[in-house]
């Protein structure tokens, strides 16, 4: 096994395992201070931040012999003797002699920046740089242009580390980005005419490791100290991005991707970074509302569930709209309800919203044309219990044919999903319950009306396109007036206390063949339930 | 930018010759990039965006290349002329520093700038490795050797 | 020693000497014809590993022992870049080469390239050489029509094309992988080593890259031998093994305040004295020297008591230089002001950093607008400490930058300040008596704005 030392310490590499300098000394716990080095990007080495000792221990001897230049840490492989040390005197002159340098021309107006609070030359200034300024230069200019609809950059702020230009070279692959001019001259910039306008845009804002590319949708909405940050499974399609919500007394400001090797590495699409909006829509149902003679009244949440049960115990044949927007822990909960009353009861898959085809970028990351994150979660919790797969079209066609007593159809779409047409093959459901966010015809023609939430105020999990389920927790807490459908379906179930997900999950995972991979729980990339699914093979 | 374009079907085809001698289009920015700025002593940006459709890339990744150098102007065509006077140690020494100053005062231009009737771009250059003439001067593709005051009023009155 | 014969120009005042006639009047392909004719290219890269010769382009690597970096039996291509990008501030030899002997540096050339099993050479030329460009396109143009080059050279089965490649001004491309990176069209940022180019270089396929004057010494290497080549030149330093020697003959550039300025041939080893009085004339005007470049002015600087500095490989560093770099000799008379030397120097690399490491863009940038400040009369003593600080703090040999542009202007800051501190100090104090001994920050002198 290899081994590498760093500032005295052994670390063991995995066989195969190809790190460098930065990343073994992470694993000793030793931050080494870089720009331009991303995993995601290739090794430039430009900044020189990283600059650490490197040497090699005889594997005979035990012997160190060390190179008398300092290495930069992103550049050197980390190999069987290889030697890092990541601090001392000649370390720390180099990092303050780069930090005055970067400080040379940037404006340090950090009161102003949108970045400060998580900036890297921040940070690494405190840490590493010195107390005065030598540079006899006065340098605040503060020229900001915008590079395309998203993303607007503050030209003085830039340290040149490039990662933005490799970004939209190597990851997106549109390439609009470019260095121009040489030397202490040279600018990050657009070719006029061609925008940033590919749709993995906003992540050059996440690798810019200072403020020089802002965010236009977040820009000068909140501090960023201000935050939470949740972790969180994207929405907007099947791909099922690992994210981080970030939000500030249940209002969320941004979206930022979570690192997932095996979903999307580090990156997110603009459509699920900035398709948070609807959260916070004015229109999103708020309120449980129940069909009388002169139209809608209103319903309290606690006695809802009890009228509700009543209600359906009296169906005798039930059917349920599973929507793909549903956590698996919420669809099994739903399924399990309405087949303890009616041991027939019809699960039916909700629509499968899908737009175009899918969009694979250059690096593999892959914009999925399904635009939900659970449909193959849902799929096969309906196929797990009902053994068979009723899609939203049969179910349509059933409807004219088979009669049932009671509907439950549950939505979350973030646009509208059905029509006057498909409400009217509802008109003669005795009882019809709709739970959505926002309002529609079928909505409007239902007998109760109940307000769904969205992705970011749920706990549960999605199973993505690949079958790797993901779990996360609330975000934000629904709009007043809003109960989650896993604590409604908690209540139906008559199950203790307060909704918990992960309950659910072990239920689920205990019965459900499908999901048994999970059983033992589930880490922050989720789990590949294929795994199991091999092994069945 | 209009849509007009900009590089001849002449342009294009001698920049085409280029891709035979590379395993890669890229490799022909430069020679692509002369051929236009020998012709229209300027690279416009929509010849840059031409240029980038023939080589497969994007106009920012031309763009790049070409604002390194600090050779090819874009805004304007430099004059029929275009003059480099060197500044580097061995012209330094010799009085490159004047020369460019008696320049560019007898051509009426600042360092950089090209004269009104469009004769003459006068710019200081780094080292043309012409040092044992020192202070030299490369006009177009002339080279001005060891030029006193005089000569530079000479050359400067006898462009056309 | 027998009296020294110049044999890089030997052929350069000759009629028709930059055309394949006049080259081949003179014997010209000869060892071409000898070398396909029935060396092994391995032959070829033992030979001249044998003859120690060291590249001419600033580096001073063994050449041959750059060749045999490549990997073994690799199916190819393999690429062969001549670097005729020189651009050192004070050198023209290559130049002279190119335009008054193009072909001995094709032939050279072309043997290395059979050397090198290389397929395709670039020949990377900086713009500002018109007639070079012109003469080296005529050369090539002619090898083709008489058989030097294209398919099956000679009946050989050897088969090479030359592509000449031209810059667009930039110091940088000078460095080798800052040419491949150039050449391959995009911005001349020189690329993180490993991999060497040998390995991986131009087109991500291996690749040699040689000087002009490399070339012309390999076809005198195969001309006249190996042991010709190390009977010139200095011998390795016995206590230092890792001292290769410096063999063969040089082409010396002398510019600056010397009478004769020009390119001459001597052997490695030769005294900037020597070179002064030998070839050179003398100081211009009969005036005193005060100081030399010893090789491009990214090498630093000799005072005049340090001209018994032989210039070979190893000699300018004992003088505190950087090295012998492209042995461009720059005599500064005693006139001059150090100040201004310097700052011509700062404007240099400051203008050239290519921009991509962290402090070299802007330790250059910061260098010249210091260098501005303290020549307009407003200069602080510390000024002097902070200009030494970011010299001995960038480069290479620190290990702060990826190439060597920074040691290069590194080197001229620290020889000029250390050598010739009094200087300094008396013109600080003098044009601004009220503020030298100033230590906090001056108010803006030089805002940086758009340029």
């Amino acid at each position: 096994m290899a081994t590498v030392l760093v500032d005295g310490q052994e670390i063991e590499l995995a066989a195969g395992e190809r790190i460098n300098g930065i990343q073994a000394a992470a694993r000793a716990g030793a931050d080494i201070p870089h720009y331009c080095w991303h995993p995601g990007l290739t090794v430039v080495a430009s900044c020189r931040m990283c600059l650490v000792e490197t040497g090699r221990r005889d594997p005979a001897t035990g012997e160190i012999t060390m190179l008398p230049k300092l290495v930069p840490g992103c550049q050197t492989p980390a190999t069987d003797g290889t030697v890092f040390v990541t601090k001392g005197e000649k370390i720390e002159a180099a990092r303050a002699m780069v930090e005055e340098d970067l400080l040379i021309r940037h404006p340090i107006d950090c009161p102003i920046c949108d970045k400060a609070g998580e900036c890297a030359l921040q940070d690494y200034h405190f840490e590493h740089g010195r107390e005065e300024r030598r540079a006899d230069l006065q340098p605040f200019t503060s020229r900001r242009r915008e590079l395309g609809d998203t993303v607007t950059l503050f030209v003085d702020r830039c340290v040149m580390c490039t990662r933005c230009v490799r970004f939209s070279r190597e990851i997106s692959g549109d390439a609009e980005l470019m260095v121009v001019n040489r030397g202490a001259h040279e600018e990050i910039d657009v070719f006029p005419g061609f925008p940033l306008d590919n749709k993995l845009s906003g992540n050059v804002v996440d690798i810019c490791p200072v403020g020089a590319l802002g965010d236009r949708d977040f820009l000068y909405t909140q501090r960023v100290w201000f935050m939470k940050s949740h972790d969180n499974v994207c929405a907007g399609c099947s791909t099922g991005c690992s994210i981080k919500v970030e939000e500030n007394q249940d209002k969320i400001y941004r979206l930022k991707p979570r690192e997932n090797p095996h979903v999307n590495q580090w990156w997110m699409c603009d459509e699920g970074r900035y398709g948070w909006k609807h959260v916070h829509d004015p229109a999103r149902l708020t309120l449980p509302r129940r069909a009388g003679k002169d139209g809608y009244e209103n319903v309290d949440w606690s006695t809802l569930p009890g009228e509700l049960d009543t209600k359906l115990s009296a169906s005798k044949r039930i059917a349920v709209v599973l929507s793909p927007h549903l956590t698996v822990e919420d669809a099994y909960q739903l399924a399990k309800y309405v087949r303890g009353i009616d041991e027939q009861a019809l699960l039916v898959q909700g629509p499968v919203p899908t737009e175009g085809e899918d969009e694979r970028f250059p690096s593999g990351f892959t914009i999925r044309a399904e635009k939900c994150p659970n449909r193959r979660g849902v799929e096969e919790v309906i196929v797990g219990i009902a053994k068979e797969l009723v899609t939203w079209d049969d179910f349509l066609g059933r409807l004219t044919d088979e009669s049932f007593d009671a509907v439950w159809v549950t939505g979350g779409y973030k646009t509208d999903w059905n029509d006057e047409s498909v409400a009217k093959r509802f008109s003669s459901i005795p009882l019809l319950i709709v739970q959505d966010v926002f309002a529609s015809p079928l909505w409007n023609s239902a007998t109760y009306q109940l307000p769904g939430a969205t992705f970011a105020e749920r706990d549960g999990s999605y199973v993505n396109h690949a079958d790797r389920l993901q779990s996360f927790s609330w975000a934000v807490r629904p709009p007043a007036g809003v109960t989650t459908e896993g604590q409604l379906y908690w209540r139906l179930r008559k199950s203790p206390g307060l909704y918990n997900s992960r309950a659910v999950r072990d239920d689920l995972t205990r019965e459900l063949l499908y999901f048994s991979a999970a059983a033992g729980g589930v880490c922050e990339y989720g789990i590949d339930l294929k795994v199991n699914l091999l092994a069945e093979v | 930018m209009t849509n007009d374009r900009i590089l001849t079907d002449e342009m294009v085809a001698e920049i085409k010759a280029f891709f035979p001698r590379y395993p890669s289009k890229q490799a022909v920015t430069l020679p692509a990039l002369h051929i236009v700025n020998e012709r229209l002593r300027h690279v416009p940006l929509q010849a840059v965006v031409e240029v980038a459709e023939l080589l497969d890339l994007s106009p920012a990744q031309v763009q790049d290349t070409l604002t390194f150098y600090g050779f090819f102007k874009q805004d304007e065509p430099h004059g029929r002329v275009r003059a480099w006077v060197c500044r580097s140690i061995s012209c330094h020494l010799r009085g490159a520093d004047e020369l460019l100053e008696h320049m560019c005062e007898k051509a009426g231009v600042e360092p950089g700038g090209t004269t009104a009737d469009g004769k003459l771009t006068l710019e200081f250059g780094e080292c043309l490795g012409a040092c044992e003439y020192a202070p030299c001067v490369l006009a177009n593709e002339t080279l001005h050797k060891c030029v006193t005051k005089e000569q530079a009023d000479a050359f400067v009155e006898s462009l056309e | 020693m027998a009296e020294f014969e110049p044999v890089l120009l030997a052929n350069i005042n000759q009629d028709d000497s930059h055309t394949l006639r006049g080259y081949e009047s003179c014997g010209g392909y000869a060892g071409l014809k000898r070398v396909l004719g029935g060396m092994s290219a391995n032959a070829v890269k033992e030979l001249v590993k044998e003859s120690g010769l060291r590249g001419r382009g600033g580096a001073g690597f063994p050449t041959g022992l750059k060749w045999t970096f490549l990997p073994k039996d690799h199916p190819g291509p393999i690429y062969f870049c001549l670097n005729a990008d020189e651009s050192e501030p004070g050198t023209f030899n290559n130049r002279i080469l190119m335009e008054e002997d193009p072909h001995q540096v094709i032939e050279g050339l072309i043997i290395s390239c059979f050397a090198t099993a290389a397929s395709t050479a670039y020949f990377y030329m900086r713009y500002e050489y018109p007639l070079a460009w012109k003469r080296v396109q005529a050369a090539v143009d002619e090898c083709y029509a008489a058989g030097y080059l294209g398919e099956n050279i000679l009946g050989s089965g050897y088969s090479l094309d030359i592509f000449l490649h031209r810059g667009a001004a930039a110091y940088i491309c000078g460095e080798e992988t800052g040419l491949i990176e150039s050449l391959e069209g995009r911005r001349a940022w020189p690329r993180i080593k490993p991999p060497f180019p040998a390995v991986e270089g131009a087109f991500r396929k291996p690749t040699v890259v040689n000087n002009v004057e490399t070339a012309a010494c390999v076809k005198q290497i195969v001309d006249r031998g190996a042991d010709w080549f190390r009977s010139i030149g200095v011998q390795p330093d016995p206590d230092n093994p890792r001292d290769p020697g410096s063999f063969g003959p040089k082409l010396y550039c002398l510019s600056g305040h010397i009478e004769k300025p020009g390119c001459y041939e001597a052997p490695l080893g030769i005294t900037v004295n020597e070179l002064i009085d030998k070839y050179g004339g003398g100081v211009w005007k009969g005036r005193k020297a005060k100081a030399a470049i010893p090789g491009g002015i990214s090498m630093g600087l000799l005072t005049v008591d340090e001209f018994d500095c032989p210039l070979d490989f190893a000699g300018p560093g004992k003088y505190g230089c950087l090295g012998l770099g492209t042995a461009a000799v720059v005599v500064v008379d005693e006139t001059v002001s150090m100040v201004d030397f310097l700052h011509n120097s700062c404007q240099f690399f400051s203008h050239e950093s290519c921009g991509q490491c962290t402090p070299c863009r802007e330790g250059t940038s910061w260098a010249l607008k210091m260098m501005n400040r303290i020549k307009a009369g407003k200069g602080r003593l510390k000024d002097l400490d902070l200009l030494l600080e970011i010299a001995d703090n960038i480069g290479i040999i620190p290990g702060t930058t990826i190439c060597g542009l920074a040691d290069g202007a590194a080197w001229p800051m620290k020889n000029a300040i250390r050598k010739f501190r009094g200087e300094f100090e008396e013109y600080i104090k003098s044009t601004n008596p009220d503020g030298y001994q100033e230590t906090n920050p001056v108010p803006v002198w030089e805002t940086i704005g758009a340029h």
